[in-house]
């Protein structure tokens, strides 16, 4: 007996170190078991002085259906896959309007707008006219999308071939009216992302950078300045900046004007951005700002611009101004045009970013392919604003004609038939430099209360700023006024293949006769045929017995 | 709903164990005490024969069928066999005949082997939404892997227990016990080396522990014949 006890001990310690490996095996199986598991955006969420717009919901659990099926079906527990390439806009918004039931939307966009893949995106595929047709198509969608008040979730995702797989099953077994099976598609999305919360004091970040003049003898801040404003954030994704290159082509030759720029945020949440960096000034500064131009849309026009002004065309400085653009703009080869719209006090609606300087009586200008001003949420930078549909020589050109204006403007030239910033000098616009900027903002997504304040690419901006100016300050504002918003934009969905009740059923009825069979079987061939009977006979012999 | 494939799954896999315990006499004549014995041997024998693959075996990146390993594979899995021995010669068991000890050894083997087995991935994966037909397929593995077990018993059984045995037989009867003990090679190298699929291992597992179980059989009650 003694003997056998270390022996023991040792088969209880094996066992114990088993059963750990055991459950090592068991941590290694892997959880993940899901079909496909894909990256998807959802519908903003916001609220206009509290009235929801949006998709209001982020959770999805329900079966997945396309586009076929079959009439008068109840979709309250499916979630319609619908590509844009096959979109119907109006039978969306037939849903839409009249509020339908519906489980979810899952929009499938074509992978030429996935801005983090590169490859996929230059893919030439396309042609032109398809992309245009896209472009639209995809514009009328967000608009309808925005401006709707939406009781569902509603993602977006990149086409794939699994998600493609996905769809082609879902499609052929609608189109046949078969209920799912086992084997046949019978697939379920599942998103679980944490109900949307509203964004609390959702941050915005003002970046500015100052180029100090040659100051005679005195405070270089009574020396006139002159103020380049863009809003660099977007209520979708957008490209818009030409700044950097304007930074770029400002060296040390410092004229008798401070050169002020400004990246500002909450562009499309009625320049509250700019707002507030301007109230950040005190009135000397701003007064010495001898004029400011806005930058906004200069990226796909062809062969005109857009000077829109809210104080009078009779005005002095703005016929200099335009005076100034339009020299430049002629010998360049395209022409500039003068747009005057009032401020409308009483409407809080901002239209132009200039028109936060003017109320400030800062005289300002914007320089826009648009000829008129956007809605409100219109062509802020959406889905359809890709790297595509940005002509690079529309922003060199764009570039040229501010630089040279304002250069002349500064160094008392104007009217001249100089050009300071002639191609093929070392003064050139850098067309590379500006490639790699248009590519680094058409890949990031850059909705401003969704940009922390230490994002990076925020301090990208910062860094460039600095390497071409003299001071750069940043400051942080808190988003205030009508929007609100919500958080819960990037999910991840799982497609699980999912068998039907009725394939479990059916299993479960299989098994049992199997096991019934097998245990017939059994008894009849071990213990033989009379004990199979006497099984369901034996509770009446007993009594017989007995009595 | 997946739970109810879990309940499904689990019920094909051990379902038949606890069948063939209560259809057959084992029930009446109490010989659980025989199979709780045998499948305490059996976790013995695999702890024992985990420590030998650890030492021996090294790990191959691809999963392709390397003769040489298989071989070692092969020899580590007749440890299994001596186990079984073990189980069947050296226990002391309550007086039962031979008839019913050698069902009641491979039938504790067998459930062992499939609680140790399938009894974790099965938890783990079934309750997922995602189908597959997997846990369907290694349920029907585990009952064939019953009726190897029993098999195997039943010719160890003859192999060691029984003095008696026709001459003509014996060697039948080893080159049977030979083929059961290298089920686990053979279908290995089915699915690495020829490149079978899962549905087509398993049918071949079932068609074969059928055979098996016919051949033993006969041998069993031919074995049997001379001292009735």
């Amino acid at each position: 007996m003694s003997s056998k006890n270390p022996r023991e001990r040792q088969m209880l310690e094996s066992i114990y170190s088993m059963i750990a490996l055991v459950f090592i095996l068991v941590t290694c199986v892997d959880l993940c078991d899901a079909a496909t598991v894909v990256d998807v955006y959802r519908l903003i969420q916001y609220d206009i002085s509290g009235v929801p717009f949006g998709s209001r919901f982020a959770t999805l659990n329900h079966h997945a259906g396309s586009l076929h099926f079959a009439p008068g079906a109840d979709l309250s527990r499916t979630v319609l896959v619908i590509p844009v390439r096959e979109l119907n806009i109006t039978f969306v918004k037939e849903y839409i309007s009249q509020r339908k039931p519906l489980g979810g939307l899952l929009f499938l966009l074509p992978q030429m707008f996935n801005f983090g893949n590169r490859e996929a995106a230059t893919e030439g595929k396309y042609q032109i006219r398809e992309k245009e047709l896209m472009k639209t198509v995809l514009a009328e969608l967000e608009r309808l999308l925005i401006h709707a008040n939406i009781p569902y979730p509603v993602y977006f995702a990149f086409e794939d071939d699994d998600i493609d797989a996905v769809l082609a099953d879902v499609k052929r077994s609608d189109v046949s009216g078969q209920p799912a099976t086992a084997t046949t598609g019978g697939y379920k999305l599942v998103v679980s992302a944490p109900e949307p919360k509203k964004i609390v004091s959702p941050s915005i970040t003002n970046i500015q950078g100052w180029l100090p003049g040659l100051k005679a003898d005195g405070d270089p801040n009574q020396l006139p300045t002159i103020a380049i404003v863009a809003s660099y954030d977007t209520f979708g994704t957008a490209p818009l900046h030409v700044l950097f290159s304007l930074l770029y082509s400002n060296p040390k030759t410092r004229g008798r004007y401070n050169l002020l720029f400004g990246l500002t945020s909450g562009g499309p949440y009625n320049y509250n951005g700019t707002h507030k960096w301007l109230r950040s000034f005190d009135q000397r500064q701003r007064e010495s700002i001898d004029y400011a131009i806005c930058l906004n849309s200069i990226g796909s026009w062809d062969n005109e611009l857009w000077i829109h002004v809210s104080k009078p065309p009779e005005n002095a400085f703005i016929k200099q101004i335009f005076e100034g653009f339009s020299t430049v703009a002629e010998e360049l080869g395209f022409e500039v045009g003068l747009k005057h719209k009032k401020i409308n006090i009483s409407n809080p609606r901002v239209a132009w970013e200039h028109e936060q300087f003017s109320k400030l009586r800062v005289t300002a200008a914007t320089l826009s392919e648009l000829s008129a001003a956007p809605e409100l949420l219109e062509s802020t930078g959406g889905l359809s604003d890709s790297r595509h549909f940005i002509n690079e020589t529309a922003i060199v050109r764009s570039i040229k004609l501010v630089a040279e204006s304002i250069a002349r403007h500064i160094y008392g030239r104007q009217g001249k038939n100089i050009q300071i910033f002639a191609d093929n000098t070392s003064l050139a616009v850098n067309s590379p430099y500006i490639r790699s900027w248009l590519d680094l903002l058409s890949k990031t997504p850059r909705v401003a209360p969704f940009l922390s304040k230490n994002d990076p690419f925020v301090t990208a901006l910062k860094k460039e700023l600095e390497d071409h100016t003299r001071e750069v300050n940043v400051h942080h504002e808190v988003l205030d006024g009508m929007f609100t918003l919500y958080d819960s934009t990037k999910a991840k969905l799982n497609i699980y293949q999912v068998a039907s009740v009725t394939f479990d059923l059916l299993l479960l009825l299989v098994l049992g006769s199997y096991l019934i069979i097998l245990f017939t079987f059994l008894v009849i061939t071990t213990r033989g045929l009379d004990d199979l009977i006497s099984l369901f006979r034996r509770p009446p012999s007993r009594k017989v017995k007995t009595a | 709903m997946t739970l109810f494939h879990f309940f499904n799954c689990a019920i094909l896999t051990f379902g038949p164990h606890a069948v063939y315990y209560s259809a057959t006499p084992l029930s009446e004549y109490d010989t659980l005490g025989t199979s709780v014995k045998a499948a305490l041997v059996y976790l013995g024998t695999a702890l024992v024969k985990l420590v030998c693959l650890a030492t021996f075996l090294k790990v191959s990146e691809n999963d392709s069928f390397d003769p040489y390993q298989e071989l070692l594979h092969a020899l580590i899995g007749f440890i299994d066999v001596a186990g079984l021995y073990f189980a069947l010669t050296q226990l002391t068991h309550r007086n039962i005949s031979q008839n019913h000890k050698f069902q009641a050894v491979g039938l504790g083997w067998a459930f062992a082997d499939s609680v140790l087995h399938r009894l974790a991935p099965l938890w783990v994966g079934s309750r997922g939404l995602e189908f597959t037909w997997d846990y369907i397929l290694q349920g029907l593995e585990a009952n064939a892997n019953l009726v190897f077990s029993i098999s195997l018993a039943a010719l160890g059984s003859l192999m060691w227990l029984r003095k008696n045995k026709p001459k003509t037989l014996i060697p039948i009867i080893y080159a049977c016990a030979g083929i059961v003990a290298t089920m686990p090679s053979i279908t290995s190298y089915l699915r690495r080396g020829l490149g079978w699929h899962f549905p087509k291992v398993v049918g071949f597992e079932l068609f074969t522990s059928l055979m098996m179980a016919f051949i033993s059989l006969q041998l069993f009650s031919a074995c049997q014949r001379p001292s009735s």
